[in-house]
C-alpha cells in the first residue's frame, strides 16, 4: 500500500515538475504540456539505429528508470510513508544513483551514433567530477546522525535543519546533485545545440518516453535526498507531515529545474577543475567542521 | 519489517518498472508499428553515415582525475561505517580518520603539483 502510495505521489510530483521545466524552457505555462508530448511520443515510430548494440540501446532508459525508482524507495515522505526503510538507506542511495552512469554509458555506446557516444563518454568525465561530492557531504549527514537509515536522518534534524549546520554541504551537494540529473548548466551528455542532443540523439518514440521520464524520476529523487538530508525532510509546524515533504520536494526540484538555465554551460574540463581544486577541499573541510561541532555541541 | 521483506520489496519493484516500460513498449507499438524506409536508421550525423567508427578507443582526457577518484573512492567505503560510530567514539575517531584523510589530501596536492588535475593531450 505504501508503495503505491509513495509511486502516486512520485508521478504528481513528476508531471508538476515536468509542467515547472516547460515553464522555465518555453516560458509559458501549459499544465497539459508533459501529457500531450508523453502521448505524441507514444505515437511516434521507435526507431532503431543501423547496427545497433541492441542488448546496450534497449536497456539503457530502463536501467535508469530503475535506478531513479530505487533511489526514491529510500526516501521518506512521512513517519512510516517510505517504501523501504533500510539500515543502511543513504548508503543504499548512492549505490542505486551509481547506475545512472551506467545507463547512460550504455544508452550512448547503444545506438553506435558519433553524438551519443561522445555524450555517453562525457557523462563518465562528468560522474567523476561529482561523485566524491555526492558522497562526502552524506558522510557528515550521517555523523551527525549517527546512523544511515533515512528516517534516522530526518529525526536528527528536529532541533535544526542541516541546511543551517552544514550548509557547505547543502551547496556542494545541490551542485552535484545538479551534473547528476545532467540539468543546466551541467547537461553536457544531451548538450542541446552542441551535440545534437547527444544520447537521447538516437532515442525516438516509446523508448525516448522512457527516457525522458526516468529523467524526471532522477530529478525528483535527487530532490527528495536533498530535503531528507538538508531541509528536515517531513518536518514543520502547523501543516501535516506528508504536506511538507511535498512543498519542500517540489519547491527543490522546481529550482534545480529552472535556476539553472540562467547561467552558461559548463565545460566538462572546467566542471571537473572546480569540483577537484575547489569542491574536494571544501568537502573536506566540512566532514573536519562538522565532526568538531558534533563533539561539541550535543544537537 | 524484517531486512529480508524489505529487499524483496525493492526486488519487486524493480521487476514492477521493467514490467511497466514493457507495456508501454506493447501499447506504443499497438497504436502503430515502424515502418522500413531505407535512409531512416542512420544516425543523427547529418544525414549520412559517419565516416569513421564509432565504437573506437576513445581519449578520456580526465583519466588523471580518474586515478585519483579511485583513491577517493576506496576511501569513502571506510568513511560510511566510521561517520555511524563517531559520536561514540569521540576524539579518537576525529584524529584517527584525521590522519588518514591528511595522507590522502596530501595525495591529492601532489597530484595537482605533477599535472594531474588538467586536460590530459
Amino acid at each position: 500500500m505504501t508503495v503505491l502510495i509513495v509511486l502516486v505521489a512520485l508521478a504528481v510530483g513528476a508531471y508538476l515538475v515536468a509542467v515547472l521545466e516547460s515553464w522555465a524552457v518555453h516560458g509559458r505555462l501549459e499544465p497539459a504540456r508533459p501529457a500531450i508530448s508523453a502521448l505524441a511520443l507514444l505515437g511516434r515510430e521507435s526507431l532503431l539505429a543501423r547496427t545497433p548494440d541492441r542488448l546496450f540501446f534497449e536497456a539503457g532508459p530502463v536501467v535508469l528508470l530503475v535506478a531513479g525508482l530505487l533511489a526514491v524507495a529510500v526516501i521518506p515522505l512521512a513517519p512510516g510513508l517510505i517504501v523501504t526503510d533500510l539500515a543502511t538507506g543513504a548508503l543504499f542511495l548512492n549505490a542505486a544513483l551509481a547506475y545512472v552512469l551506467v545507463a547512460l554509458i550504455m544508452a550512448g555506446w547503444g545506438p553506435n551514433g558519433a553524438y551519443a557516444m561522445i555524450g555517453g563518454w562525457r557523462f563518465l568525465g562528468q560522474f567523476v567530477a561529482y561523485a566524491m561530492l555526492i558522497v562526502m557531504p552524506i558522510t557528515a549527514v550521517a555523523m551527525r546522525a549517527e546512523s544511515l537509515s533515512t528516517v534516522d536522518i530526518v529525526t536528527s534534524q528536529s532541533t535544526l535543519w542541516n541546511i543551517a549546520y552544514q550548509p557547505l554541504g547543502f551547496v556542494l551537494f545541490v551542485a552535484a546533485a545538479m551534473g547528476l540529473c545532467w540539468l543546466p548548466p551541467l547537461d553536457l551528455p544531451t548538450a542541446r545545440g552542441d551535440l545534437a542532443g547527444g544520447i537521447e540523439a538516437e532515442y525516438t518514440g516509446a523508448r525516448l518516453a522512457v527516457l525522458r521520464l526516468a529523467r524526471m524520476v532522477l530529478i525528483m529523487a535527487l530532490a527528495g535526498a536533498t530535503v531528507t538530508f538538508y531541509l528536515g525532510g517531513w518536518l514543520g509546524p502547523w501543516l501535516p507531515a506528508w504536506a511538507w515533504s511535498a512543498i519542500k520536494i517540489l519547491f527543490v526540484a522546481g529550482l534545480m529545474v529552472s535556476v539553472g538555465r540562467l547561467v552558461p554551460r559548463v565545460r566538462e574540463a572546467q566542471y571537473l577543475e572546480i569540483s577537484w581544486k575547489l569542491g574536494i577541499p571544501l568537502a573536506l573541510a566540512n566532514i573536519f567542521l562538522v565532526g568538531v561541532i558534533t563533539l561539541v555541541v550535543p544537537i | 519489517m524484517s531486512a529480508l521483506h524489505q529487499y524483496a520489496v525493492l526486488f519487486g519493484l524493480t521487476l514492477g518498472t521493467v514490467g511497466f516500460v514493457i507495456c508501454l513498449y506493447v501499447l506504443a507499438r499497438a497504436i502503430g508499428s515502424t515502418r522500413r524506409e531505407p535512409g531512416k536508421d542512420v544516425p543523427a550525423t547529418a544525414g549520412s553515415l559517419s565516416r569513421d567508427p564509432v565504437w573506437v578507443r576513445y581519449h578520456a582526457k580526465y583519466y588523471g582525475y580518474a586515478l585519483l577518484f579511485l583513491a577517493f573512492d576506496m576511501e569513502m567505503a571506510f568513511m560510511y561505517p566510521w561517520a555511524v560510530v563517531y559520536r561514540e567514539e569521540g576524539l579518537t575517531a576525529l584524529l584517527d580518520m584525521g590522519v588518514f584523510l591528511a595522507i590522502l589530501f596530501l595525495g591529492l596536492l601532489y597530484g595537482w603539483s605533477q599535472g594531474a588535475l588538467r586536460r590530459q593531450e
